[in-house]
């Protein structure tokens, strides 16, 4: 049992973003899904139980990445999953998400703004799944 | 010309001084009624000023404003300073930084306050220059940042597919490396179009050639993104005089919003996107683009050509569409804009038909 990979949901409306991601997860040993909306996103996390969800902040579809994490956070089954958020909500443009004073909004248990660097990136995926 | 005494002369010199000044000088009663404009005031608001209300000439209001400097001065005997937009017309408004200091008599009392407006529209605007150079900047480096995270993630697949002989997965991170490659090609171009000074060099163009040379650009990315591209174009729409470059960045920038307005539309299953050329009436002909996407909301639509103003999110910076503003203003043509929820957006540039000119000059 100790070599089944981890299983990771990647939910992003980037598909070149989404691809990058679950190449170099798969690599590094990860089983990945992924979803381009909240929508099916959701769906997929309920359907696979993941080990973690990695969630972009801002999707303009029917659930943004905030909405996903409310849910997740109140789904008796989902709510201890670890959860990544992603953002490419910039600093430059004045917008800076706090995972401590916006915590009743978002609540993840990390949170990266792209560009992500992998490597501290894949150090937080094993740490949150450990 | 003789004067009797100095203090005449000086009396007169200091009259035509406050005459001519170049800013609205008043002094006020108790009441906020105007005891005495100087004459560029009454220049702009008439030579019957004296007596009405300052609220009344200036706002032409009845009541008195929410912020007034004089009402301070009376209050606390002080100078107060603020900015306020004045009606010099029905339509033209203007910003003002408001002085106002109060008038002491013998004994100390103010009755009067003086007060004076300068117009400091140009150092507004110069403002207003600046915030949007900051937000364009700010709003370009956010692009630019995400085109090298797309760079960075496309060189990386490559990488990997290459280390594995995967030439598969080599070719996926190529095509990303590729498309945003185009992305920052089509940025720099079109931050080089709305830098540039001079004018555009005119020559005759046919137009559906220029439409049609600019969709064939597309076509293959809208085929990529699962979207037709239909070319509606009528060859008998006459040459116009026009710089070819520039029409074609503005169909460029129309047809890309178009499939990114497609490509993020998910409840619609098959997208098509027309890209059109026809007579408009007997004067004037058009280039359309529409696209069978979400639609535009009504603030949305109205802010559409505001220089940056962008509702793509993290996908766009709103220089397509200026460039695309300007473009049409160097060729005296206009905008139209039809877009209804749900069911898609059309961009129409009308032009003026060369062949009708010539006959109407």
């Amino acid at each position: 049992m100790e070599n089944t990979p981890s299983k990771i949901i990647i939910i992003d409306d980037n598909p070149d973003y989404l691809f990058t991601m679950k190449t170099f997860l798969t690599r590094n040993g990860f089983k990945v899904e992924t979803a381009s909306d909240g929508n099916s996103g959701f769906e997929l996390i309920r359907k696979h139980q993941p080990d973690l969800v990695m969630l972009d902040v801002m999707m303009e579809n029917t659930y943004s990445g905030f909405e996903v994490c409310r849910l997740m956070r109140n789904d008796p089954d989902l709510k201890t999953t670890p959860i990544i958020g992603i953002s490419g909500m910039a600093e430059e443009l004045g917008v800076k998400f706090d995972i401590y004073e916006d915590k009743e909004y978002f609540s993840p248990d990390a949170y990266f703004d792209k560009p992500v660097d992998k490597e501290a990136l894949l150090a937080k995926i094993k740490d949150l799944i450990s | 010309m003789n004067y009797s005494n100095d203090s005449e002369l000086i009396d007169l010199t200091f009259k035509s001084i406050i005459a001519a000044l170049p800013c609205y000088i008043m002094i006020q009663d108790l009441d906020f009624k105007i005891l005495f404009a100087n004459q560029t005031f009454k220049n702009d608001f008439g030579d019957d000023i004296t007596g009405k209300s300052c609220y009344a000439v200036l706002k032409g209001s009845r009541h008195q404003c929410n912020v007034c400097p004089v009402r301070d001065s009376f209050k606390d005997k002080g100078v107060h300073i603020v900015e306020e937009t004045i009606h010099l017309s029905d339509i033209k408004a203007i910003e003002m930084i408001a002085f106002s200091a109060p008038l002491f008599d013998a004994v100390g009392n103010v009755n009067a306050c003086i007060k004076l407006l300068v117009n400091i529209g140009t150092i507004k605007d110069s403002q207003r220059e600046f915030v949007t150079l900051g937000q364009s900047i700010a709003l370009l480096s956010h692009d630019i940042k995400n085109i090298l995270e797309g760079l960075k993630g496309g060189a990386y697949v490559v990488e990997e597919g290459m280390k594995d002989h995967d030439t598969q997965l080599a070719n996926r991170g190529w095509e990303i490396v590729s498309k945003n490659i185009s992305e920052i090609t089509r940025i720099t171009q079109n931050i080089l179009y709305s830098a540039k000074k001079q004018k555009p060099a005119f020559k005759d163009t046919k137009p559906w050639v220029i439409a049609r040379q600019a969709g064939q650009l597309f076509s293959e990315k809208a085929s990529s993104m699962g979207i037709q591209m239909l070319m509606e174009l009528n060859p008998n729409v006459p040459a116009m005089k026009a710089d070819p470059a520039g029409i074609s960045r503005m169909l460029g920038n129309l047809i890309w919003n178009a499939l990114q307005a497609c490509q993020k539309d998910k409840i619609k299953t098959k997208h098509v996107l027309v890209v059109r050329v026809d007579f408009y009436d007997n004067y004037n002909f058009m280039f359309e683009v529409e696209d069978n996407a979400q639609g535009m909301e009504k603030e949305i639509m109205e802010n559409l050509f505001k220089e940056f103003f962008t509702s793509k999110g993290d996908s766009g910076n709103g220089l397509g569409l200026m460039v695309v503003d300007r473009i049409v203003n160097h060729h005296n043509g206009k905008v139209e804009v039809l877009s209804k929820k749900g069911a898609g957006s059309l961009f129409r540039v009308i032009f003026r038909r060369q062949d009708q000119v010539m006959e109407m000059d």
